[in-house]
């Protein structure tokens, strides 16, 4: 059994040898060394290593890799390449200062990319209710709020 | 363009947005083993068998340790030293470690840990520290009076340590009082569940270890997992990847004392690193605390005196700050108001429980929920607006604490006014809703005082690198901060002083990110080597454009004459000329806080004696409590803070936005049962932290009273706002409901229940 999906825009195939039920974030983690995605808790409660599967957040300590297959998975790794510029979620949480020990935040700038991608405007409420599954212990939330807005409000919703 | 007031993005947050940064739990070295470690599973045990033959032959084990492994006792800040690696004959609290394994993959050393056969003969475990303290209860420590101090310290039995401060004639004071108010307050544990857990990667060469670890203090891992193995501080060396966040659960050991005799014994790396259930069962949370205050006040409302018992539980040892920090309660109660008679007993406790550690604020917390509630109450007493009792009491200019330090201005009383425009008292009043309520606290607080030290050269690109053993925690002291510092006084780019990762070989002694002290400590010890460093530059460039030095300016990574901008030499220029002339330029700067003066003679045991670089603050919420379902929401909140100088506004909002929502976390969520000395809440599903939805709109003003040994006047600015969140909170919910509020959290049941009370008694 083997199982395919485009890995940040790459396809990939994961051979038999990993169990289904595998989570995808020890695949992510161990078999590609994208260590950008966290495990902060393994109990899909912190959101540290949510990763975007068809655009769609979710906790990659919980998802099997058998869910994967055939899907498109998003990484904090893939917003931007390493030689390319930051994305405006990315950027706008540096200009907010919005990014303390950062641990939280490869999972928080998954979310807001998922959000800010399909939502043509979005309040400080809609930010809010989209980080639920993502904790941060540091900054008390109010920055990743601004941030996500300030981006919405310039790019007229869409990224 | 100068960096210091700017708010110049950090220098580790590209790599932070990118998922680029190695944090400690994404550390790992080639052929590294896992290690495991076997935790009781009782509170309190006689350990009548432990023996690892059967596990030692199974599949991938390369190695298991055991107490024999590690023959030293210690404990936090070599404090009191009562903590062995490994349980010794005694178990005394579930999760304390039986012995550790090494194997080639998780699976087998878990597999290990299974076959190490472990029999425990059960004894009667103490659990209430009121007990723990009472004739009869069973000694947690029968050897207490072997262990070693740092001082004297009054101590016996479960009593791990006592401070006191008495002050003035106490009972004299009472005799005079018009009303004599009591209350007793019981407070939770919190944890600090920090994202990333503790990790260690450790290995052994040379007849060294090599410890890679997500430390807030590395020097102090360096010297208690030496202690802990006998071996000398210099024979461990700590190496501090990025941190994914401490709040004070990662000042102390953890996991890296196993990694390095792992390490050892099977001659490979070993990594360690949590899972988030082994975080909250054995990571040292805040201590729950129970505070008793009895004040006499005259009839204008004037605090006469005050009697304060404070007991904090310090769980089965004293690896965490517990007991160092004993003596910042008694100081917090009375250094907000003038209490000139007073008498504070602090008591740390041991009880079967897993041991307490810092959490932000120590004890501050939970001080200033029982004094601002019992203020309350004393208000209630005297028909007395909350406000006014708070002004009238307030500490300024001229008064001195309860320790004897002079306060160093009217800064209090400004926060307090400038709270008042932004949310006007009397205005809130008389818009009072049912069920709505609001508060106001001031408090004082302080800066850690501790050593830091840096050393700083200027490289063949003009550019400047410090090597310091401070550590970034997330707050930014380092990727910003000390960096703005370092920048402007030596007028090169923010981009272009670098910091070196925190090493215990390269990094001069540093007290570790604790107490605000990063930028305050870790820049002024970086300010020192500057100084140096821009004596070297300058020396150069005189030489180099026929100018004296003291004619000369530094700005843009060139050296100027001045009036003459023309006539300028670039730093690499003069860095290339130096290495040929005078020698590299290359200097070391230490700091530590001058001493304050204060009254040593009223206190005893006390360990932390006075306020450094102190900082004055006054928080305001307003709230909201549904009836039928007891559930407070936070409308709005307030923070005036004093900061001594802003270095990064924008970080320091953010550290005030952080610890206002830990705050609240702890007033009205957190809570981390110990129920038959076992953790129950060790998964995040039912420990239930803050989350966006929970945050109120946050309005902040920042002052700025300059501290004169601060660098450029700034003082500690992280720490505080955490301390009088649940104090804010509590008060604000009491108003709401008109009923007091004397445990924390104060969940919906707690809230209902003190309906109900109140419904009870007025029937």
């Amino acid at each position: 059994m083997s199982y395919a999906f485009t890995l940040n825009g790459q396809p990939i195939e994961v051979e038999a040898d990993v169990a289904g039920m595998t989570s995808l974030l020890s695949v992510l983690r161990e078999s590609f060394g994208l260590t950008g995605t966290k495990l902060g808790c393994g109990e899909g409660r912190c959101g540290a290593c949510t990763v975007l599967v068809d655009g769609t957040p979710v906790v990659a300590c919980l998802y099997p890799l058998a869910n994967v297959d055939s899907s498109d998975v998003r990484t904090v790794e893939g917003l931007a390449g390493p030689d390319e510029p930051l994305t405006e979620v990315q950027s706008a949480l540096l200009d907010h200062g919005a990014v303390q020990c950062g641990a939280c935040v490869p999972g928080v700038s998954m979310t807001l990319t998922a959000l800010l991608e399909c939502a043509d405007h979005v309040t400080e409420d809609d930010v809010r209710a989209a980080l639920t599954g993502n904790i941060c212990r540091c900054t008390g939330y109010t920055k990743f709020v601004e941030a996500a807005v300030s981006v919405a409000a310039d790019s007229g919703g869409r990224q | 363009m100068t960096a210091v007031g700017r708010n110049v993005r950090r220098a580790d947050g590209e790599g932070k947005v990118r998922g680029s940064v190695r944090y400690g739990m994404d550390y790992t070295e080639l052929g590294a083993l896992t290690g495991k470690v076997l935790r009781s599973s009782l509170p309190a045990a006689r350990i009548a068998r432990l023996d690892t033959s059967t596990a030692a032959t199974m599949p991938g084990v390369r190695a298991i340790a055991t107490a024999t492994d590690a023959p030293g006792l210690s404990g936090m800040f070599f404090v009191l030293k009562d903590q062995s690696l490994f349980a010794r004959d005694e178990v005394r609290y579930a999760g304390e470690a039986l012995a550790a394994v090494a194997a080639d993959t998780e699976a087998q050393a878990e597999a290990a840990l299974a076959a190490i056969e472990v029999v425990l003969d059960p004894l009667d475990p103490v659990l209430d520290p009121d007990h723990a303290l009472t004739d009869g209860a069973r000694l947690i420590h029968p050897d207490w009076e072997s262990y070693e101090t740092i001082v004297p310290g009054p101590r016996s039995g479960n009593l791990a340590w006592e401070s006191r401060i008495e002050r003035g004639d106490v009972d004299a004071a009472f005799q005079e009082a018009y009303r004599v108010v009591e209350d007793e307050f019981r407070t939770q544990r919190q944890h600090q569940n920090s994202i990333e857990p503790h990790a260690a990667v450790a290995r052994y060469e040379e007849g060294r270890y090599t410890v890679h670890t997500p430390t807030q203090f590395p020097f102090n891992v360096r010297g208690r997992t030496a202690e802990l193995l006998g071996v000398r501080p210099s024979d461990v060396r700590v190496v501090v990847p990025a941190i994914g966040g401490g709040f004070g659960g990662k000042l102390d050991i953890m996991l890296e004392p196993f990694a390095c005799v792992l390490a050892r014994k099977s001659g490979r790396p070993v990594r360690i690193v949590n899972t988030r259930s082994e975080e909250l069962r054995t990571c040292a949370p805040r201590e729950g605390g129970i505070v008793r205050l009895r004040t006499a006040v005259a009839r204008d409302g004037s605090i006469l005196a005050q009697e304060g018992e404070i007991i904090a539980d310090n769980g089965a040892n004293s690896s965490g700050e517990t007991v160092a920090c004993a003596n910042a309660a008694s100081l917090v109660l009375g250094s907000t108001y003038r209490v000139p008679n007073a008498r504070y007993v602090s008591k740390v406790v041991y009880t079967n429980t897993p041991p307490t550690a810092a959490f932000r604020g120590v004890n501050g917390p939970y001080s200033v929920f029982a004094q601002e509630m019992h203020l309350d109450h004393i208000a209630r007493e005297l028909g007395m607006d909350r406000r006014d009792i708070r002004l009238h009491n307030l500490i300024g200019s001229g008064d001195v604490m309860v320790n004897g330090q002079e306060v160093d201005g009217p800064f209090l009383r400004e926060a307090m006014d400038e709270l008042e425009t932004m949310r006007p008292w009397q205005q809130l009043q008389a818009s009072k809703r049912p069920y709505r309520g609001h508060a106001i606290v001031p408090v004082t607080w302080l800066t850690n005082s501790g050593a830091g030290s840096a050393s700083m050269k200027l490289n063949e690109d003009g550019t400047v690198t410090v090597a310091s053993a401070a550590t970034e925690i997330g707050s930014g002291a380092v990727a910003t901060g000390v960096r703005q510092l370092v920048a402007d006084q030596l007028g090169v780019d923010f981009h272009d002083v670098l910091v070196t990762p925190p090493d215990t070989d390269t990094g001069g002694y540093d007290l570790g990110a604790q107490g605000s002290r990063t930028t305050f400590g870790a820049g002024n010890a970086m300010i020192d080597a500057g100084k140096k460093v821009r004596e070297q530059i300058l020396d150069v460039a005189a030489n180099l454009l026929e100018a004296a030095p003291e004619d000369l300016e530094l700005a843009d990574g060139s050296v100027h004459v001045q009036g003459v901008p023309d006539r300028r030499v670039g730093l690499a220029a003069i860095s290339a000329t130096a290495s040929m002339t005078s020698g590299p330029i290359i200097a070391s700067g230490g700091f530590v806080a001058p001493p304050e003066s204060f009254d040593g003679g009223c206190m005893t045991g006390a360990l932390l004696t006075h306020f450094t670089a102190a900082t004055y603050h006054a928080h305001h919420a307003e709230v909201e409590v549904d009836p039928d379902t007891g559930r407070v929401t936070v409308l709005r909140y307030t923070v005036v803070q004093d900061v001594g100088r802003a270095i990064n506004p924008q970080m320091i909002e953010g550290q005030i936005q952080g610890g206002v929502v830990q705050g609240l976390g702890y007033a009205l969520y957190e809570n981390l049962r110990v129920h038959g000395g076992e953790v129950v809440d060790d998964n995040l599903e039912s420990y239930r932290l803050p989350i966006a939805a929970d945050t109120p709109p946050i309005d902040i003003s920042i002052l700025e009273n300059p501290c004169p040994y601060g660098p450029l006047g700034a003082k500690g600015a992280a720490e505080p706002p955490i301390v009088p969140v649940a104090a804010v909170i509590g008060c604000a919910v009491a108003d709401a409901i008109g009923a007091p509020v004397n445990e924390l959290p104060v969940t919906p049941f707690a809230v209902l229940q003190a309906l109900r009370k109140q419904g009870e008694s007025a029937a």
